[in-house]
């Protein structure tokens, strides 16, 4: 079995003094202090990274981390747009189930505030079809029509995508390391200006900067001497064709319900086993889409049961979701995004999470979605 | 950087789909676009099924607010769809306006 033995984060947000690199040295710095082992005790990296040769030039990531950690091991780069993350994650897996005694560095990170918004979104545009970019479709275009299919088809309201972010930001106001640490309320979210109708500035996850990182391992003398370790009970990346229209449904992302189905058959446990779940969270509506693909909420009642706020913390549901404060308040440097949520899972299983801690976690989700959902990644994590 | 042969390559395809009439599956209206489309913010985006089922996404244009809803009738037609490359090539492709 495959432990995770380590997580470190940079903060989130627009981290205008550091560059890409400065970020990865960081997040590495912080896991291997943290796991107490030396560079040389690394035997593989795995990088999540999408914007670096699109926005900078800056690519052979790989040969950059091996100057940094100063080894001459095997290290990848994998991009899978916002999937970059758990992509690199998922490979590092599926590396050590082939691999006996290794010990494996992931690490995720973007930098995405050196440019203007418009050159961001054109540059974050290339993980959708040739079509949807010349329409001028961008990816809050792709979900607000994913919003505006799934508002008229069950009769929901803006109002109903609100409480995703309201939720969100309180957490985000738990968790240091998060871009956005203030509360918002539900007038706050309806009266932020449309980004993609129907979805406003409130309704959608910020560009950020930052850089995280976790240690795998399947050294059982290793795993003995760590004080805090988890098993990877299952870790699935599931794609589906990269344009909206080409999907059976709309108001579905089939690639996040095949990868669950798949996750917790192997992990053999059931969705009520969840007490914690990180979940792609680009949109609020994607929240909502995210809940019932997984298999948490039936279709079409996403919109009336997110207005209970039974996952927000705090609150008596049985399953608590986006502790970290989700993409849309800790904020979502692409490639970082999704070895957060599983750094995040990482904290709730092991006691660190401390003010947004939820108690007596055993099994814990994390859901990583690239583009409009060509990519989803679904890991979950146990002790 | 879109390459003037790209443009060209396009083109072959983007005839085939002209004059086409169809109905609105779903639409957007996006406020913040990327560079290529800045000056034409903001843009409806709709998804169309044309009469022989096949789905196609264009902005509309010459519309009336009243015309953003599903199944609204549509028909393509050609328009100039982003700002000019560095070479000066102009981009043309399909838009949607209403019947």
């Amino acid at each position: 079995m495959n432990h995770l033995i380590g997580y470190h984060t940079t903060q989130f947000g627009e981290l205008w003094e550091k560059s890409l690199f400065d970020l990865v040295k960081e997040a590495i710095s912080g896991v291997l202090k943290q796991t107490s082992l030396s560079n040389k005790q690394i035997d593989a990296v795995f990088f999540g990274n999408m914007l670096a040769g699109v926005l900078e030039n800056n690519l052979h990531s790989p040969s950059k981390i091996a100057e940094i950690l100063k080894v001459n091991i095997p290290i990848f780069r994998a991009e899978a747009a916002c999937a970059s993350g758990g992509a690199a994650f998922n490979l590092a897996k599926t590396y050590l189930d082939s691999n006996s005694n290794k010990n494996v560095l992931v690490v995720g990170a973007e930098k995405m505030t050196d440019y203007s918004p418009e050159e961001t979104i054109t540059g974050l545009s290339a993980a959708s079809s040739g079509e949807e970019q010349e329409a001028g479709l961008t990816f809050p275009g792709l979900y607000g029509m994913m919003a505006n299919y799934y508002l008229d088809k069950h009769h929901y309201t803006e109002e109903n995508l609100a409480y995703v972010s309201v939720k969100n930001h309180f957490h985000g106001s738990l968790n240091s390391k998060a871009h956005f640490r203030r509360e918002i309320t539900v007038k706050d979210v309806l009266s932020s200006p449309y980004v993609a109708f129907p979805l406003k500035v409130l309704d959608s996850s910020p560009i950020s900067d930052g850089a995280s990182a976790v240690i795998l391992t399947n050294n059982l003398d290793l795993i003995k001497k760590q004080k805090n370790s988890v098993s990877v009970i299952a870790s699935e990346l599931v794609t589906d064709t990269i344009s909206l229209k080409e999907r059976k449904k709309i108001d579905e992302i089939l690639a996040t319900k095949n990868a669950a189905d798949i996750a917790f058959k192997k992990a053999k446990i059931s969705r009520k086993d969840i007490k914690v779940a990180e979940v792609h969270d680009c949109f609020s509506i994607a929240e909502i889409l995210a809940m019932e693909d997984l298999g948490f909420w039936k279709k079409g009642e996403g919109g009336k049961k997110i207005k209970g706020m039974s996952t927000m913390y705090g609150n008596s549901g049985s399953l608590i979701v986006n502790t970290s404060g989700g993409l849309k308040a800790a904020g979502h440097p692409v490639g970082a995004t999704g070895i957060k949520q599983i750094g995040e899972i990482f904290l709730q299983l092991t006691g660190q999470a401390e003010k947004r801690q939820v108690k007596n976690v055993k099994y814990g989700l994390a859901h990583n979605v690239g583009g409009s959902g060509g990519t989803a990644v679904v890991t979950i994590l146990g002790i | 950087m879109i390459s003037p042969i790209k443009i060209w390559r396009r083109q072959k395809d983007i005839r085939k789909i002209l004059g086409r009439k169809g109905r609105i599956i779903v639409w957007t209206k996006i406020y913040t676009p990327g560079s290529d489309f800045k000056k034409y913010a903001p843009y409806p985006v709709v998804l169309v099924e044309l009469e022989n089922k096949e789905k196609i996404y264009g902005q509309l244009v010459d519309y009336k607010d009243a015309d953003l809803k599903t199944g609204c009738e549509v028909i393509s037609i050609l328009r100039k769809v982003r700002s000019s490359t560095d070479e000066g090539v102009i981009a043309y492709g399909i838009k949607f306006k209403p019947l």
